[in-house]
């Protein structure tokens, strides 16, 4: 029947009273709001991670002893494995047809010294020629590692430029000698900044050679090895024989299990996203609770108003109003109150998102159809939880409606 | 016949006794007649007129309106009678606080399914037959008593209905806006409409050409109001 009259109704309701339309739709906003804000925040962090994770390591896979672990049993396991080495890499660079690049890499956190001045926490790797591929590091200045500062065991190093800036403001670190633990090593070059992923600098690093650190850092320790295919379509070739050459160095009997790691950016994507599927959904499970709670205050409003207008159901009964239209009148009123909690919800779940993507580095991904989803959610929820008082007010009997005082 | 109701019985149920509220009524009445239906409280003539006005169904016997049987009715066929045929006027006058006076004659056409413009067509032209032409925008709480009857009875009217049912019309108003209230309905009687008035005042009652007394469910007397009959019924 009359929608409009229904809805200037419920507007003018919840004009009237500010402050009760507030409290009777708070759970709604709250709920509309952390729905908006959670499927923001999750989408922005997966674009951004997926972003990140393909832009550094498209079309790279990593051997390492551990390979994808998830639970402690597999680790304790893991442990037992023989190490993976610089000679490893070397054998995988030698026979993987479908690589582009095969780098050795390893890493520990120290305190580089310069003179009087130290830098504590910097990411010190030993990495095999062609990282800066597989990285991504471009040269500010100076030059970056090669083949030969490897097989020399050279002590020389690249300087993230957040560790140079701090070592030496304002002077040139070419040249300059740095210490490292016990050894002394020459910077030979300074990368470009790459900023921040998830609040971590990228540029607090320090780069010497794979062999060098063999010797100086962690003798016996595994390695890692990155490995870039040729291409897209060469990434399960190139694993394949990266998996069959390392078999064959080890020995392991056709239907063994290997005993080293393969992981891929697919499989730390993977685990990334099933672990926000798992924030998704409690967040999702505690906005129901909001949203639930919402509809059950806007029932008993709805129930109020239902026995204050009693005896105006009655007149419009007597006036010719049928079952359907007092129903459809009291649902579009919840639906009203509803909608409305769940519009201020929508420009709260917006704005949150907007402002914590602007002050922190999680970037937030406003997308339609969270909006659409919260007008859905709220709706729904003014007609579910309207349908029991209009269906109360729709049966209500003239004679007795019109006498109610 | 407008109305012919034959052996009407509507029994309540109140705990495990049953109330006899009407035990066997017959009444005739015409289009065009204005009848007044009296009785002490407890007589049956609050729940004759709720059967009148189709917001209640008898318990057994037959109520026909204009040849319709409103005893076999569902509940939307009585509220589209009640829309289309009845006319109701309260004692507490019963107009929607929130609404203005307009509105609150526009609401029938509502539910008539009557577009807009026409419903405000219609609801100013009632409004202005009983002189609140200039009261259109004002709340029920900015008009008088009187006003506000003379509203109820705006929408009464608007739909154009077969019956004017005035339950108590005067009974919360002075009597000389009582007065007032009757000669509208005089009018409204003039212009050819049908009229019933439930009333327990004889005073309000001798402004009828008819009055049906009721005592104990059942009708008492049945007569012709000699003074006001000589009046000429307009053709």
């Amino acid at each position: 029947m009359n929608l409009r009259e229904s809805t200037g109704i419920a507007l003018t309701a919840i004009r009237a009273n500010k402050l009760r339309s507030f409290l009777t739709l708070l759970g709604t906003i709250i709920g509309v709001a952390s729905v908006i804000a959670v499927i923001s925040f999750v989408e922005g962090l997966n674009r951004f991670v997926a972003d990140k994770l393909i832009d550094a390591g498209s079309n790279v896979f990593v051997v390492d002893k551990y390979g994808f672990i998830t639970s402690n049993e597999a680790w304790e396991q893991a442990q037992k494995r023989p190490d993976i080495t610089p000679e490893d890499a070397d054998a995988l660079r030698a026979g993987v047809q479908h690589a582009k690049m095969v780098v050795a890499h390893s890493s520990t956190v120290e305190r580089i010294h310069y003179r009087a001045k130290h830098v504590d926490g910097v990411n010190v790797r030993g990495d095999g020629p062609g990282y800066e591929v597989i990285s991504d590091y471009t040269i500010a200045e100076g030059r970056h590692l090669g083949e030969i500062d490897d097989q020399h065991r050279q002590l020389a190093c690249v300087l993230g430029p957040e560790v140079a800036d701090d070592l030496f403001p304002g002077a040139d670190p070419i040249g300059k000698q740095i210490r490292i633990g016990e050894q002394t090593y020459r910077v030979v070059g300074v990368t470009r900044a790459k900023g921040k992923m998830l609040g971590q600098s990228q540029d607090r690093f320090a780069v010497i050679p794979i062999r060098t650190f063999q010797k100086y850092k962690a003798e016996r320790g595994s390695i890692e090895i990155n490995i870039k295919s040729l291409d897209q379509a060469a990434l399960p070739v190139a694993i394949q024989e990266a998996r069959n050459i390392l078999r064959g160095r080890r020995h392991i009997a056709p239907g063994k299990p290997d005993n080293f790691g393969i992981t891929t950016a697919d499989t730390w994507l993977e685990f990334y996203r099933t672990l926000t599927g798992g924030i998704f959904v409690v967040m999702i499970g505690v906005a129901s609770i909001a949203l639930v709670v919402g509809g059950i205050v806007i029932m008993n409003i709805m129930l109020v108003s239902v026995t204050e207008r009693t005896r105006e159901i009655g007149v419009r009964k007597a006036l010719g109003a049928r079952r359907r239209d007092i129903l459809t009148q009291f649902l579009v009123e919840a639906t009203t109150l509803s909608l409305a909690g769940g519009l201020i919800g929508i420009l709260l779940g917006v704005g949150l998102a907007l402002v914590v993507g602007a002050i922190s580095p999680l970037p937030a991904g406003v997308n339609g159809f969270a909006i659409v989803l919260g007008i859905a959610m709220s709706s729904l929820v003014g007609i579910f939880f309207g349908s029991y008082p209009a269906f109360l007010a729709a049966k209500l009997d003239p004679i007795e409606a019109l006498r109610y005082e | 016949m407008l109305i012919a109701i034959r052996d009407l019985h509507r029994i309540y149920q109140v705990g495990t006794e049953e109330v006899h509220a009407l035990n066997g009524v017959d009444l005739d009445i015409a289009a065009n007649e204005y009848v007044a239906i009296m009785g002490p409280s407890g007589s049956g003539k609050s729940t004759l007129m709720n059967l009148l006005g189709c917001l209640d169904t008898p318990t057994s016997g037959s109520y026909r309106l204009k040849d319709h049987e409103i005893g076999s009715m569902s509940d939307d066929e009585l509220a589209r009678i009640r829309n289309q045929e009845i006319g109701f006027v309260f004692q507490t006058f019963n107009l929607l606080a929130r609404a203005d006076a307009i509105h609150n004659v526009e609401l029938p056409l509502v539910y008539a399914g009557i577009k807009h413009e026409e419903r405000r067509k219609r609801a100013r032209e009632a409004l202005e037959m009983v002189g609140l032409g200039d009261r259109m925008k004002h709340k029920p709480n900015e008009l008088s008593g009187g006003q506000r009857q003379r509203v109820a009875i705006a929408r009464a009217l608007v739909n154009r209905p077969s019956i004017i049912l005035a339950d108590e019309p005067t009974g919360n108003l002075d009597s000389t806006t009582g007065e007032e209230i009757m000669s509208a309905f005089e009018r409204i009687w003039q212009q050819g409409n049908t009229v019933i008035v439930v009333t327990h005042e004889p005073d309000i009652a001798q402004h009828a050409n008819r009055v049906v007394r009721m005592r104990d469910g059942k009708i008492e007397s049945d007569t012709v109001n000699e003074r006001r009959a000589a009046r000429t019924v307009p053709a």
